[in-house]
């Protein structure tokens, strides 16, 4: 037992060779649709709306015979359980999502399938916020973060739009306005887009440098000067929360979750959403398939149905997601479309991180 | 003041400090279950608008919770008992020798405690993938589950093994009794509070443990935590977690009265003679 | 001690702490060997110690591990300190305390994130603690008590959750402290004050280092408190850890959770220690 613990215990870090790799590449799709009406079932990992999402895929279920398994887990744990059984023969994750940015932080062509196999349709998107998923990740879900008010407290033509907007509307109200600078991107987002208009960033460059973080300052003196009169809070949900109780009056949010909490009964459906002029960032989740996928075929299957431009639309439709496609209809989306001029691009990496660094440590650990 | 009186006095504050403690998080969470999805609840209202049983019924008919709770109840069981019996025997050593380097055996089998969580999580499921314990998915968990709360038993044990008194075992051996015999009126008596203790500990710990038992689990069996967690992630539903909270409440209680007995039961013998 | 004796001793440790050693002690081999650059999850292994060096020199570490051991600290004393009075008082059976006990206990089978949302709601800005300080006129307005810079939020909750804990292993221990002692030492002229010194204190000693050093193991490597009620200046490093994580940098959360590790281990032992010399007793 010792000696079987040893080798299992080092063999844990060394990536083995892919078993399934070589079965798909040599067929033809109608080959692959064939042999996935065969496996018959799927088990799709995703870390969201699990409920909705099992109703949303019964007309995959309908056209291709296949029935697909959508366990209930949270983002934390289904990416742990990816990266626990990479090493398995067989795993139990046919397609996995994920939020696009977290795709980064691993070695996609050794954790996942190639798709070229896909019918050929330039309207899918594998680049998406900054970060480019290659043949390995596509994107099925897009979403924009921004800002949820309460329209009792501010009206729509008050709304800030500028930093400077922001500073005044925080001398004038202090405390109405919160944001969090972790747990969630809605936060960051928001910070991020502050620092970018304030200092000038550039945060489509990557690179990292003393002086380029040197630069930022200006940002984090902004934040250091009106720190008495915003508040910091927990997480993306809590800033929510804190509008709909009515204690602030404004909070960075995620569209698609506050949509999807209005619908809920979770909080009040009066709550406002809009992107404010300096711009806010957009991101998503995608999608890509284990190596050690144990239905490789039907799952290939299911990942052409969910970045179809028909079931883009439906999302749009159902959950105001912004589509994932470009010949999608996304006429049904919460935000009007001039405001989706405003949207940003997430910072690239490493930059981006160094930057989140020195905000944490010039202006959060400053309070 | 007399005994008597002293002692009710203290019983009624204890028991208003409890309701607070417990009634106003336990009358919330009701409440909470209680919100109806047409009208959210929002602080600044006593009382939720609209109250229903909705999402009560709705998580019992529409989600994985029968199956959830099937596996969970049956899971923290088993990883109780299995913990308690691979516990006994380093508990018996460290509570009832001295030798070199007890001390720091005492502290090593903290080790599971201090692992952080992630790291178990990936690397201890990954250990047990390749041991080829995955193939009895019910199995790995309830073996996962009493390694990683060993802890809890050993120490809680451990004890319990200090505190059975050696004139009770000279004087059951003197009388010629037979090891268990030995065992069952020397040691178990005051073993008892302890065996409760730890059952229960591990049984709650292995009830709330979530990272292992769904990579491990997922897809096939679901326990109780899995959907918490989806319940409190991203999209935190109050209301349903709440449900989820107060449906794992009811059978716990039950349990712990059952193991509050066990325990009291304990205690007559170990004042033995005087009463 | 003879062979036979170690022999003896060892193979009674075999099935618990054998076990122990061996699955989490391999885990914990992988955890100092990810914080030196091995067991890469994306890209090259190599033997680094600039994770270690970059870590230790950030301001966010250093405070980081202050508070976690505040934390830690705290959480474990308040919590021993509240059950043990009351698991003396528990002791022997009287009417009721059965009821008594398993309402003390309640709390043991909450989630801590139900607790943390619930706790929560009562301190929120419009919440039930806000209206009622106003409705009785004590507050002029609502308070802002969420995320206190204090972390008293993270402390009470963590009181919560762990005074039944410390209950329950305390009432284990009381329980083993027989009559006839307690009436030997009486009937020879000793006063309350003297039989807890000379005989409580020393015989539950062992329970009470068991429940310092678990609640303070658990509450040092708080995540759900701290990021739910705990303040937002600063971070415990169960937090930090998962923010290394989350941003794909395993290396530096391992960093993290060795010194989480190292902290834990450390700190136990004090804490144990110190117990002992608190109590005065001597070990058996």
């Amino acid at each position: 037992m010792f000696k079987k613990l040893f080798t299992t215990a080092a063999a844990l870090g060394a990536f083995m060779t892919p078993l399934h790799a070589g079965d798909l590449s040599t067929m033809s799709w109608d080959e692959i649709v064939a042999q996935a009406k065969e496996e018959g079932n799927l088990t799709w990992y995703v870390w969201y709306l699990q409920d909705d999402f099992r109703r949303a895929i019964s007309s995959f279920e309908d056209e291709y015979g296949i029935s697909v398994k959508i366990p209930d887990g949270d983002n934390a744990g289904n990416s742990q359980k990816m990266l626990a059984e990479k090493d398995r023969e067989t795993g139990d994750i046919d397609v996995f999502a994920w939020g696009y940015d977290s795709f980064e932080t691993v070695e996609l062509k050794s954790l996942f399938n190639s798709l070229d196999k896909l019918p050929k349709d330039d309207g899918r998107v594998s680049k998406l916020a900054g970060v480019d998923g290659g043949d390995h990740v596509l994107a099925f879900w897009g979403n924009q973060s921004g800002i949820a008010y309460d329209p009792a407290k501010v009206s729509e033509a008050d709304l800030p739009q500028s930093i400077d907007d922001f500073a005044t509307f925080w001398t004038d109200h202090p405390n109405k306005f919160g944001f969090n600078y972790e747990k969630g991107g809605s936060g960051p987002s928001f910070y991020q887009n502050v620092l970018r208009n304030v200092a000038g960033v550039d945060f489509s460059n990557g690179e990292v440098s003393d002086a380029r973080i040197a630069a930022v300052q200006p940002g984090f003196d902004f934040f250091n000067k009106h720190a008495a009169n915003y508040i910091i809070t927990a997480s993306n949900v809590d800033n929510i929360n804190r509008v709909s109780d009515k204690e602030l009056w404004m909070a960075p949010a995620w569209e698609d979750h506050l949509a999807g909490l209005q619908n809920r009964g979770e909080v009040r459906k009066e709550i406002k959403f809009y992107i404010p002029e300096m711009g806010m960032n957009g991101g998503g989740n995608g999608v890509a398939i284990p190596k050690n996928a144990p239905h490789p075929a039907a799952a290939m299957v299911f990942v052409n149905w969910l970045t179809s431009p028909e079931t883009q639309t439906m999302f749009n439709r159902d959950f105001g997601t912004a589509p994932m496609n470009a010949a999608a209809d996304d006429s049904a989306a919460l935000v009007p479309n001039e405001q989706r001029a405003f949207r940003q691009s997430w910072g690239k990496q490493p930059f981006r991180s160094k930057v989140e660094e020195a905000f944490i440590d010039n202006v959060i650990l400053e309070r | 003041m007399s005994y008597a009186r002293l002692n009710s006095l203290l019983i009624v504050m204890i028991v208003t400090v409890a309701l607070i403690w417990l009634a106003i998080p336990f009358t919330m969470a009701i409440l909470w279950s209680l919100v109806d999805p047409a009208e959210p609840w929002t602080a600044d209202k006593l009382l939720p608008p609209v109250m229903s049983f909705y999402r009560w019924v709705d998580m019992w008919e529409n989600s994985s919770l029968k199956y959830a709770l099937i596996s969970s109840y049956s899971l923290a069981p088993t990883a109780a008992i299995l913990g308690l019996c691979l516990a006994m025997p380093t508990a018996f050593a460290l509570g009832r020798f001295n030798f070199a380097g007890r001390e720091l055996a005492k502290l090593l089998c903290l080790l599971p405690l201090v692992v952080p969580p992630f790291i178990t999580a990936i690397f201890f499921s990954a250990l047990l993938f390749q041991l080829g314990l995955n193939t009895w998915r019910f199995g790995a968990i309830v073996f996962a589950h009493s390694i990683l709360f060993l802890p809890y038993a050993i120490r809680i044990l451990t004890v319990s093994f200090e505190n059975v008194r050696q004139d009770h075992i000279d004087a059951a051996r003197d009388l010629g009794a037979s090891p268990w015999a030995r065992f069952r009126v020397a040691y178990l008596p005051a073993l008892k509070p302890g065996i409760s203790a730890t059952l229960l500990i591990v049984f709650i710990q292995s009830i709330e443990e979530f990272a292992i038992a769904f990579i491990i689990g997922s897809p096939d069996i679901v326990t109780i935590p899995t959907l918490l967690y989806s319940a409190l992630g991203q999209d935190f539903v109050r209301p349903n977690a709440a449900v989820l909270s107060l449906i794992l409440v009811v059978p716990n209680v039950f349990l712990m009265l059952i193991l509050e007995r066990l325990m009291r039961s304990a205690n007559p013998a170990l004042s033995s003679g005087k009463g | 001690m003879t062979m036979r004796n170690w022999i003896q001793i060892f193979a009674l440790l075999m099935p618990g702490l054998g076990l122990i050693l061996v699955l989490i002690g391999s885990v914990v081999y992988i955890a100092i060997a990810q914080s030196f650059g091995y067991y890469a999850l994306l890209g090259e292994s190599a033997f680094s110690t600039e994770f270690w060096s970059e870590v230790f020199s950030r301001k966010i570490f250093s405070r980081a591990v202050r508070y976690s051991i505040y934390i830690g600290f705290w959480s474990a004393v308040l919590s021993v300190a509240l059950a043990y009075p009351l698991a003396i008082w528990l002791r022997k059976p009287f009417p009721g305390s059965i009821g008594l006990g398993a309402l003390l206990k309640a709390p043991l089978l909450v989630h801590g994130l139900v607790a943390a949302f619930l706790y929560i709601n009562v301190i929120s800005y419009n919440g039930l603690l806000n209206q009622t300080m106003q409705g009785i006129g004590i507050w002029a307005e609502p308070r802002r008590l969420q995320n206190d810079s204090n972390a008293f939020g993270v402390l009470l909750l963590q009181v919560w959750k762990n005074m039944p804990f410390a209950l329950l292993v305390l009432t284990g221990s009381v329980q083993g402290i027989s009559d006839d002692v307690l009436d030997a030492a009486r009937d020879l002229g000793a006063g309350p004050w003297a039989r807890f010194r000379k005989i409580i204190a020393p015989l539950t000693m062992s329970g009470m280092q068991a429940a310092m050093v678990i609640i303070f193991i658990g509450a040092l490597a708080d995540f759900t408190f701290q990021t739910t009620v705990g303040p937002t200046n600063r971070q415990s490093m169960a937090q930090l850890m998962v923010s290394f994580k989350s941003r794909g940098d395993w290396h530096s959360a391992a960093v993290v959770g060795v010194s989480l590790m190292i902290i834990a281990l450390l700190g136990s032992a004090l804490l144990a220690l110190l117990t002992r010399t608190v109590m005065r007793g001597s070990p058996r």
